[in-house]
């Protein structure tokens, strides 16, 4: 392993994130108790969703339903609670409808060679036309009970959610298993050069199908932290969110081509976007900066991680010492 | 339907756009016999008046996709085309200036698109999917959410008048952009660089070719194109809104890929994108006609589009298997070039029999 790095970009990233929130919670009330639980509350399902898309890129895949995946994740979770089934059952199977739908997406990834952006994109639209169409009240599931808001809306002193401390968890297993098994090992592989990952013994198919499973579990994951935390569900409001994960992964690091990054990254992107849109917020843009900032964000993001700086400055420099460009 | 179409693999693009075609006029007399009224020339010319600005955009997006690109901007730059429309129009009144600007808009974010993709290294998907952000979040900023409407009556007139009594001028704006970009794709040289990007583009810089100018072009291109379909659509909606354009990408793009571009790029048809457009337009319109609500039009549209991309890819993967039968021939082949030597059909028969003749 040799000597061990201190300043990587994710310690980089971990002091950006440290010094934008004593800038917070100097300047506004942010360092209040209120204002810490609901940045933890809504940075949750963040970390999560942003997690479970990020191993995703790591193969070099994506996935665009991810937010509707997670509208229909919540529905289910949802309903089952409303029809009275304790919180095993309703929670595996939102977990359940989870991993279904992205081994759907996975499987015909796989099975018929397709870019995932454009089937994710297409289930995306299917799924929408679904529980808007087939779903009972369009999916919304209205005066949930405290037997399913129990999760979302607990706090350990008063001040850290409950569904925090299971992002942190979530956190904590995935980081591990990128790092240290030969799984998150494959992944890498996979995505950085397919063709190298088979001679070395991979079936990147394989590979590709297991880690939209994860994900499907994750996102299933991510939907129940965040339904729970409101005692009624819209499946629309859930359209999305997997841009603010996708901006999340990119802003940390993650290399949008595949083959590179970390999730501890994913975790201070899923953050800094949290804060950057709260700030927004304070300085009283209205809701429709948003869309405007994580565009922007993803642009500069990925170009900073795939552009070769070292190649440019060699180039600038030779143009340099020609005599100008 | 899928079934149809593979059975009949063997001869690919013809009998691929053959089966578009049929595909086509069966969805027509289905919809037909279901509800008779279908069958009436001013119902069945409608189908290209709701394709007027799909089809616009579907011809350059031909051209994106089949260098192996995607542009998932284009609802959003026209939703952002209109707006501006409809800002500059409320504002000083003067309908030629409106004009230019949605146009120099839609070219401005074409622009702003092909200057990431072809200047940096970053993938058309993920530049355009922030950039669609970015200019939904534009047009928000502009607008808000009021609407923008009181065009004068000459401007509707440009995408409401009906030639003959019954054909929309829509469709002849559509036909018209048709045989240019089909004429540019299939004759000049554009069409071969385009299929070459997506092919090799290595390749094609090698052989000292600027492909990233023509990435730049058509990118531009396509916004362009989006500041036009803005106009026409604008002109039958009668008002600018920020939700407008909102599901058009994927019918754009779902209409492309029916047509028979391949989505990975090298192979493409603007041929092929015109029958894609209509039979999106007349899935519409028959759903209209049966009632069914848009959500029920843009679930089987996501499903048109992954059904039609498993059925490509099948076909890929036949000719590839077809090529390997054909270069294995050729190998074995006694003497002389494989077209002469071997008797015609020849490639029709399984590899087993091949080896039987031999």
């Amino acid at each position: 392993m040799g000597r061990k790095r201190i300043v990587t970009r994710e310690s980089m990233l971990g002091t950006i994130v440290a010094a934008f929130m004593l800038f917070l919670a100097l300047s506004t009330n942010f360092g209040t108790v209120s204002g810490l639980y609901s940045m933890m509350l809504d940075v949750s399902p963040t970390i999560v969703g942003a997690i479970a898309l990020s191993l995703l890129i790591f193969t070099g895949n994506i996935d665009i339903s991810a937010g509707t995946i997670l509208g229909f994740v919540g529905f289910t979770a949802a309903a089952l609670a409303k029809a009275g089934y304790p919180a095993v059952v309703f929670m595996s199977a939102g977990l359940l409808v989870g991993v279904l739908l992205a081994g759907l997406n996975g499987w015909i990834i796989v099975a018929f060679r397709v870019p995932s952006i454009v089937v994710t994109l297409a289930t995306n639209m299917v799924h929408i036309g679904f529980y808007v169409t087939f779903l009972p009240n369009a999916g919304w599931v209205l005066n949930l009970s405290r037997s399913f808001t129990w999760l979302g809306q607990g706090r350990f002193f008063g001040v850290v959610p409950y569904i925090f401390v299971i992002a942190l968890l979530v956190a904590a297993v995935t980081i591990w298993i990128a790092r240290y098994t030969q799984f998150g090992k494959t992944l890498y592989a996979v995505g950085g050069n397919r063709q190298a990952a088979i001679y070395a013994g991979i079936d990147p198919d394989r590979t590709v199908l297991k880690v939209y499973l994860l994900e499907g579990l994750l996102l299933g994951v991510a939907g129940i932290l965040k339904a729970t935390t409101a005692n009624r569900l819209m499946p629309s409001v859930f359209q999305g969110r997997e841009m603010i994960f996708i901006a999340a992964a990119v802003v940390g690091g993650v290399n949008i081509m595949g083959g590179s990054g970390k999730l501890l990254g994913a975790v201070f992107g899923a953050l800094l976007v949290y804060m950057l849109s709260i700030t927004m917020i304070y300085m009283g843009f209205q809701d429709y900066f948003q869309f405007a900032l994580q565009g922007v964000l993803i642009l500069v993001a990925v170009f900073i991680t795939v552009t070769d700086f070292t190649a440019l400055r060699r180039r600038f420099a030779g143009a340099l010492a020609r005599g100008g460009p | 339907m899928s079934t149809e179409r593979v059975r009949s693999a063997p001869r690919f693009r013809i009998t691929y756009q053959t089966a578009l075609l049929t595909l086509m006029v069966v969805l027509v007399l289905v919809f037909g016999l279901i509800e008779p009224v279908f069958f009436q020339p001013d119902v069945l010319f409608d189908v290209t008046s709701i394709v007027g600005e799909i089809g616009i955009m579907a011809l350059a997006m031909t051209f994106i996709i089949t260098t192996g690109g995607i542009d998932l901007s284009v609802g959003y730059i026209l939703q952002f085309a209109a707006i501006v429309f409809g800002v500059t129009f409320t504002a000083t009144g003067s309908l030629p200036l409106a004009i230019l600007l949605a146009v120099l808009c839609g070219a401005a974010c074409g622009l702003v698109n092909g200057a990431i993709i072809a200047g940096t290294r970053i993938p058309p998907l993920v530049t355009t999917l922030a950039t669609m952000n970015l200019f939904r979040g534009l047009s928000f900023i502009i607008a808000g959410t009021e609407s923008y409407a009181g065009f004068p009556e000459g401007f509707k007139k440009l995408s409401t008048t009906l030639v003959f009594g019954v054909v929309p001028i829509q469709f002849f704006y559509f036909l018209a952009l048709f045989l240019i970009f089909h004429l540019f794709f299939v004759r000049g040289s554009l069409g071969r660089i385009l299929r070459g990007i997506g092919y090799n583009e290595p390749a094609l810089i090698f052989s000292g070719l600027r492909t990233k100018r023509t990435l730049l072009l058509i990118y531009t291109l396509s916004g362009v194109m989006c500041g036009l379909a803005a106009l026409v659509y604008l002109g039958r909606l009668s008002s600018a809104k920020t939700s407008m354009g909102n599901d058009l990408n994927l019918q754009v793009i779902t209409a492309v890929v029916l047509g028979g571009t391949s989505i990975m790029g090298g192979v493409g048809s603007v041929a092929g994108t015109f029958i894609g457009v209509l039979i999106i337009g007349i899935l519409r319109k028959g759903f209209t006609l049966l009632n069914l609500s848009g959500n029920i039009f843009n679930f089987t549209l996501g499903l048109t589009l992954i059904v039609a991309l498993v059925v490509f890819a099948a076909l890929e993967e036949r000719k590839k298997v077809s090529g390997a039968r054909m270069r294995a021939q050729v190998r074995s082949a006694p003497v002389g070039p494989p077209d002469r030597a071997a008797p015609r059909g020849e490639a029709g028969r399984a590899p087993g029999e091949i080896s039987k003749v031999q």
